[in-house]
């Protein structure tokens, strides 16, 4: 339950953040939910919460999109198909997201 | 323990960030920082609109005197209503940069030879060899002339001022979201629009289009095979016929005289590996009919300016109307006005002239300083200028280059120092103060021909073909330029840099440029053909002269007394190949048909039934291109010489030698012990063509060779980038009025008619009006081009005409600052 409640902590913060600040603010979401809600799989947490709110902003926009611009950025970076491409979007901001939302559990264990 | 715990922990998500936050090079690429690039908030994903993008949006612009509205239409063409100058030329630099600012501010990057700032030195350094190269031509040396003109005429300063403005504005609006996919791809932000980058546009366009040359080719050609040979196979004029205007005994001036003294012709062997120059098969078509051949009685005319294809669009078209003016068509992104396009009264179009507007000069030093060159006897002081390249990931590289009173010094012991004993200066009509905007404002504006011929008086270069058509009932062309006047054979061969008398001494005055006006025929019409009659007083030479699309034209347009816009769309689709038609005759002649194997016997039998149109699933056209493409090496391989620079004599002149000289010694290919005529070398290369063909099919796992396929043109990205690439299936070739080849082809089709019941335009191009890869409107026009189709261009007389036709509008408010 914690660990819901930390993820889903993770997802609002760094959807509100990232209305006014760049990318690198799902670290501060994530650290910030790691010191308020700890739970017993922090990173997972933090790496879950950030790549499921990606993804879903991802999916959202390609759903609409005019073009199937995510089709050709695989391309160029020579990814086989567009899945991959979220994938690797979604693992690289979840490891943000996790090592960030790890990092924020161990201060709170410190205070 | 703890606090290492946490600082570990926290300095692992902190070099995260960091990585993932800056650009990196990895294998000879750079990619773009991942987690900046890939977050979908502010990320690429931000450049992906929805479709049916529909709607008004209000802006406030600083700036602006008055209201301006914009509203575009299906094909995000702009329609702008300003209630002046000033602001009617700021809007377009807004609207153009907010769909085009990558593609301008890269291309005139390109012109400056700037590149390598963004992308680093390239593979081997080729990018910056490229940059070099543009600031060892001139190119800014050359803009910056130009912008002395544009400012010192108030008309063309409020132009480039107020459009230089519009863009800093759209710049200044932008953030990291809203920056275009390329500055995200290439981690980089656009840097501030001024008034030279605009001059740098024009001569991006002059490099394309003015900068050909064959001087170092033809004077290496001189040497190893003598003055008579060099008439035989690169003649000033070929037995063509057909001239853009055909006016003999018309020319009632007195011509400006020089002295008549012949010219020295230099006798050396120079191994420069030059630049590459303009590809040979760009091009264009225009032609305005009179009324008097037309349907409804008034004059047509059509424009089809034909560019290497690229994405972004070459083009933006959009409609300015304020107060004077009322003009729609094509612009250039990065410079302001339309510069193909009509308005209420009159239309115009332009080709490419070709005409020899470049000189290479020896320089001799008076010592290994460079300090001091001679002329007419004396030493005089050159100019030193050192350029700064500003190599991403590198350090600053600096590159001297030399100016002389001729121009700048582009080849030496530093630059493509393959002959290291010779310098030359290189002497470019566009280096000289001009100013074409005013052209263009005033064409904008043109009512009739009056003000065509007015509006001409003020354009130098690129030297270009103007055709014009009016409501009022007239049709014309104008080879308007710059032309010095030469002597014959100047301009051939390279110069004696160390004689002033060996310089441009005159020009020819603008009256007494090749033009005509209302010919008995019924049309004008240009396809970068020899300019005029041999009756003109001028000497005229050039690289070359287009043979084939020409004299089609002048067929079909010839045939008809009742043509209608879809007679002119056909035309300017029509794909029938005359070169084949003269010379596969001939080809087929020679062909031994009895010693063929099985699939050489296939190719020879479609041959025979070709009916020489090169149509998307024509057969025979692969098989002839195939032909043609293992010929000319074969016949010409005297021209690839390793140690030199040779010129590849013209397509057709090759078909003539070959019809009237077949033993001709070229002929003879060198790496054999036989001696061959063309009749052996086209046997050969009719073998190769199949044998390439054939492979081709396995290679494809076809059983047919449909020309669209096998030729494989596309559409492609400025980058270079293959995703980003669009691959078409199209007919037509070079020296076909459909001129699309691999990789060139029509840029804007556009046909008018001007009927005094409202003037009527119906377009298309290869791409679509936003520069975004991820906008609906990147390509969309893609498609009818392809297929020979048109959009009915909306021209519109207020933002509230045709309503219904409207689907985004965008109104721009003065704010104060």
């Amino acid at each position: 339950m914690r660990f819901l409640i930390q993820m889903i902590t993770v997802i609002i913060l760094a959807f509100l953040l990232e209305l006014f600040l760049p990318w690198w603010s799902i670290a501060l979401a994530a650290l910030a939910a790691g010191v308020a809600v700890r739970s017993n799989a922090n990173f997972l947490a933090g790496f879950l919460g950030i790549a499921i709110l990606w993804l879903a902003k991802a999916w959202l926009i390609d759903s609409s999109a005019a073009t199937p611009l995510v089709e050709k950025v695989a391309r160029i970076f020579t990814l086989p198909n567009k899945s991959l491409l979220f994938l690797v979007m979604a693992l690289l901001g979840g490891l943000v997201g996790g090592f960030a939302a790890f990092t924020g559990s161990l201060l709170k264990k410190k205070s | 323990m703890k606090v290492a715990k946490v600082s570990f922990s926290a300095l692992i998500t902190i070099s995260l960030i960091y990585l993932l936050n800056s650009s990196w090079v990895i294998g000879g690429n750079r990619l773009p920082p991942l987690g900046k690039f890939l977050d979908p908030f502010h990320g690429f994903w931000q450049n992906m609109e929805p479709a049916n993008k529909t709607g008004e949006q209000e802006l406030s612009i600083p700036g602006l005197k008055a209201k301006v509205t914009v509203v575009y239409d299906s094909i995000l063409i702009p329609h702008i209503f300003a209630q002046n100058d000033e602001d009617l030329y700021l809007a377009q630099g807004y609207v153009t940069a907010m769909h085009r600012l990558w593609q301008m501010e890269f291309q005139t990057h390109a012109a400056a030879g700037r590149v390598s700032e963004i992308t680093g030195p390239g593979k081997n350094g080729l990018i910056l060899n490229f940059d070099r190269g543009q600031r060892r031509l001139g190119m800014s040396f050359g803009a910056e002339h130009v912008l002395k003109a544009v400012m010192s005429d108030p008309l063309s300063r409020l132009m480039t001022e107020k459009y230089s403005e519009g863009i800093n504005q759209y710049i200044q609006s932008l953030n990291y979201d809203d920056l275009p996919f390329e500055y995200k791809l290439l981690d980089y932000d656009p840097e501030p629009w001024a008034p030279i980058k605009c001059a740098l546009l024009l001569k991006n366009m002059a490099q394309t289009l003015d900068m050909g040359d064959k001087d170092i080719e033809m004077t290496n050609a001189l040497k190893l095979f003598g003055k008579d040979m060099v008439d035989i196979l690169y003649p000033d004029m070929e037995p063509v016929g057909d001239p853009i205007v055909d006016n003999p005994g018309g020319w009632k001036f007195n011509p400006v005289k020089i002295d008549s003294i012949p010219m020295a012709l230099p006798d050396e062997l120079i191994h420069t590996k030059k630049l590459p120059g303009e590809d040979p098969t760009t091009g264009s078509n225009n032609w305005a009919v009179s009324g008097s051949k037309t349907v409804t009685g008034s004059p047509m005319l059509c424009g089809d300016p034909h560019l290497n294809l690229s994405l972004p669009s070459i083009w933006y078209a959009v409609q300015l109307n304020a107060p004077g003016i009322n003009a729609m068509g094509a612009s250039l992104p990065g410079a302001p006005a339309i510069i193909i396009g009509f308005n209420d009264s009159i239309a115009w179009s332009v080709t490419n002239a070709q005409r020899d507007l470049v000189d290479w000069y020896a320089i001799k030093y008076q010592q290994s300083n460079r300090d001091n060159y001679l002329l007419d006897e004396k030493w005089i002081p050159t100019k030193k200028q050192i350029e700064k390249f500003k190599v991403r990931g590198e350090s600053v590289f600096y590159d001297t280059v030399i100016y002389t009173t001729w121009g700048p010094v582009t080849y030496d012991r530093n630059y493509h120092a393959e002959d290291n004993l010779k310098d030359y200066a290189f002497r470019w009509l566009a280096h000289d103060e001009s100013n074409e905007f005013i052209t263009f404002y005033l064409l904008n504006r043109g009512k009739n021909h009056d003000d065509y011929m007015q509006a001409l008086n003020h354009f130098s270069a690129p030297a270009q073909n103007f055709v014009f058509a009016s409501v009022s009932g007239d049709v014309a062309m104008r080879i308007q330029g710059k032309y010095p006047v030469r002597r014959k054979d100047e301009g051939k061969f390279v110069l004696d840099g160390s004689k002033s008398s060996m310089g441009w001494k005159a020009f020819i005055p603008n009256e007494q440029n090749v033009m005509y006006k209302n010919p008995a025929r019924g049309f004008v019409s240009s396809a970068n053909q020899y300019p005029v009659d041999a009756t003109y007083p001028y000497y005229v030479t050039a690289t070359h002269f287009e043979a084939y699309r020409n004299r089609r034209i002048n067929q079909v347009l010839g045939e008809s007394n009742k043509i209608d816009v879809a007679y002119l769309m056909k035309l300017q689709n029509d794909n029938y190949n005359l070169k084949a038609a003269e010379s596969l005759p001939v080809f087929l002649s020679y062909v031994d048909s009895t010693s063929l194997n099985a699939e050489e016997k296939q190719a020879y039998q479609k041959l025979k039934a070709w009916d020489y149109y090169n149509n998307v699933n024509s057969e025979g056209a692969s098989y002839y291109e195939a032909w043609w493409d293992n010929l000319m090496p074969l016949l010409w391989d005297e021209m690839n010489n390793p140690n030199t620079t040779l010129y590849t004599p013209t397509t057709f002149n090759t078909i003539h030698l070959i019809k009237t000289k077949p033993d001709f010694n070229f002929f003879d290919v060198q790496k054999t012990s036989e001696k061959e005529t063309a009749k052996e070398v086209i046997q050969q290369a009719f073998k190769l063509g199949v044998a390439e063909v054939v492979k081709w099919k396995k290679d494809h796992t076809s059983e047919t060779v449909d020309w669209a396929d096998y030729k494989d043109s596309y559409v492609g990205h400025l980058l270079r980038i293959d995703p980003l690439s669009i691959h078409v299936k199209h007919g037509g070739n070079h020296d076909i009025v459909n001129a699309n080849s691999k990789t060139h082809g029509p840029s804007w089709r556009m046909i008018v008619s001007l009927e005094k019941s409202g003037v009527k335009c119906w377009a298309t191009y290869p791409g679509g009006q936003s520069g975004n890869p991820g906008s609906e409107h990147y390509a969309d026009m893609l498609n009818k081009w392809v297929n020979g189709q048109y959009y009915s261009i909306l021209f519109m007389h207020s933002p509230t005409d045709d309503a219904g036709k409207i689907f985004y509008s965008t109104q721009l408010n003065a704010s104060s600052k």
